[in-house]
């Protein structure tokens, strides 16, 4: 092999292939933008003129996508409320707590995260059915609370570990009731974490589907269950736009997030 | 035990029995359906074995996530090494389009996937009007296109495990490799790869372990033509109402799972990785 060969060998084609492999993973997902603005009704490029039809489409509140959409939001704040409030005192707890049954259910409270989802619905539809909590929002909601829990206990408990346990031992000597020290000194010290871990949670229960789809069927209706369902019937443009507005949702947080950070990261320095 | 330790072990206790009650027992219940639905014993296991649609499934299953995995380390290890030796401004563009379809709903995702592959998707449209191909290609609703959405939706896990674990190598073993010699080939093979090996392995356990178990992209790439064990369960208990095998086949799935943990916690390598992986 030349020399010059050899150079582009090694310092060219690792970065060609690398910003290959990026562009797999980015492009196929703005896919969606055009095709929600299709001027036809089904399923295709934007050919023939452009057309926000479809959007229209989805803020008809008999299309369904209005009402599930609230739905998902509504469920998805109950259940991030719980579950931060549950695993905030978890996570206090099993810090200040000596011994071994934190670290054991510890392991438990986390198995959500590698223990596939639908063994746990083949096991909720059955308890759901016999407590008849079957399609209601108090079933979907605990079921969320629980598979959010492992990450917000994740979240708060990184926070914690930076936490001084000097502090604690400070509050006490100075007489602080045991409330007193879990509420007003340890949880405002981490309350960053706590607010990660909220919303953690939220994004949790908002993109969850394999559960949900065993434990609702026609009443409760969530966004992600309703795009299932016209996934399944047909190809309808709508789900398109949907599709484009959670993408420009995300991309928009991902964007305020990386900015607000820098600018957090730059007054810390 | 003092009155704070009293106050720390109640703070445990509203967690702890959500998750027995609300989680542990639900899925102690399908263990054990396992062994008495619909009468008691082994049946449902023997059943399992011996059915050849039982067998497809599986292989099926096996077949799909191997390929996945091995497809998806492979590549994000590629993303990962290049991240690593970005320039700061290029590395945030590139963490932004790992970022976003990892945040991305998985429906989206699928969704975005059937509208390229399909008969008249985009591909196969932009394929046939250029005039590369006569006709259009089956892109999915079979292995191909499952595979496809399966590497998509993993590979911004691995390549974030995978940057993790490449950044906390000390750059000063590279230098010592380059001064004394060695070539950019050699540097790759003998450190860096090497270096590597835990995370490598702690990502491919959590792609394996995903892929096992996925339901949504199977389901929706696949469209019943591409069964694989979480999509058969699925059908067993909506449709054919057949809870006995549902729950044999979720029990071999937790118990696969289980025993993939255990040899990965077993194994010092993995060991380092989760404690490397510590904030």
């Amino acid at each position: 092999m030349s020399p010059r060969l050899r150079r582009i060998g090694e310092r060219w084609l690792p970065w060609t292939l690398a910003w290959l492999l990026l562009a797999f993973l980015f492009v196929p997902v703005l896919v969606v933008v055009p095709v929600a603005l299709t001027a036809k009704d089904y399923l295709s490029l934007p050919t023939t003129g452009i057309s926000f039809q479809h959007f229209a489409s989805l803020a008809d509140w008999r299309a369904g996508w209005l009402p599930s959409i609230l739905t998902s939001l509504g469920i998805a704040l109950a259940s991030s409320i719980a579950a931060t409030g549950v695993s905030a005192a978890f996570a206090i707890g099993a810090w200040v707590y000596a011994g071994r049954w934190p670290s054991t259910l510890r392991i438990i409270l986390l198995s959500p995260l590698i223990v596939p989802p639908i063994i746990y619905a083949v096991g909720m539809v059955r308890l759901w059915s016999k407590l008849s909590l079957l399609d209601s929002w108090l079933g979907v909601t605990i079921v969320h609370v629980i598979l959010a829990m492992p990450l917000a206990v994740l979240a708060i408990g990184a926070s914690l570990s930076n936490l001084d346990p000097r502090l604690v031992q400070a509050a006490r000597s100075l007489g602080a009731r045991p409330p007193t020290v879990f509420g007003r000194v340890i949880l405002p010290n981490i309350l960053p974490g706590t607010i990660a871990g909220a919303i953690l949670a939220f994004i949790v229960s908002w993109d969850e589907i394999t559960v949900t789809l065993f434990i609702t069927s026609r009443r409760l209706v969530t966004l992600p269950r309703k795009i299932w369902t016209s996934i399944a019937d047909a190809v309808d443009p709508a789900l398109a736009a949907i599709a484009t507005v959670m993408l420009v949702v995300t991309i928009v947080c991902l964007l305020l997030r990386m900015t607000v950070w820098e600018r957090l990261a730059q007054r810390r320095s | 035990m003092s009155s704070f330790q009293r106050w720390a072990f109640g703070l445990t206790v509203p967690a702890a029995l959500l998750t027995i009650c609300l989680y542990v027992v639900p899925i102690l219940q399908v263990l054990a359906l396992s062994f008495t639905e619909p009468t008691f014993g082994f049946g449902n296991y023997v059943e399992m074995f011996g059915s050849a649609a039982i067998g497809r499934v599986v292989r099926t299953t096996m077949i799909v996530s191997a390929v996945t995995t091995v497809l998806t380390i492979v590549m994000s290890y590629a993303v990962a090494f290049a991240l690593v030796h970005m320039r700061p401004a290029a590395r945030r563009v590139a963490l932004f389009m790992v970022m976003v379809p990892f945040w991305v709903s998985v429906l989206v995702r699928a969704f975005a996937w059937i509208t390229i592959l399909r008969r008249n998707g985009v591909l196969n449209s932009a394929l046939v009007g250029s005039g590369a191909i006569a006709e259009p290609l089956e892109l999915v609703y079979n292995q191909f296109g499952v595979i496809v959405g399966m590497v998509h939706y993993m590979m911004p896990f691995a390549i974030l495990l995978l940057y993790a674990n490449l950044s906390e190598i000390d750059p000063r073993i590279i230098q010592a490799a380059r001064s004394l010699g060695a070539r950019p080939v050699t540097i790759f093979t003998r450190v860096w790869l090497p270096l590597s090996l835990p995370g490598l392995a702690i990502a491919s356990l959590f792609i394996v372990i995903f892929s096992l178990g996925f339901l949504v992209t199977p389901a929706i790439l696949g469209a019943g033509r591409v069964l694989m064990v979480a999509e058969y369960i699925s059908v067993q208990i909506s449709s054919t109402l057949r809870w006995g095998v549902a729950t044999a086949l979720s029990t071999t799935l937790l118990l696969v799972v289980g025993v993939l943990v255990a040899v990965a916690a077993r194994s010092p390598a993995l060991r380092a990785a989760f404690e490397g992986g510590r904030r």
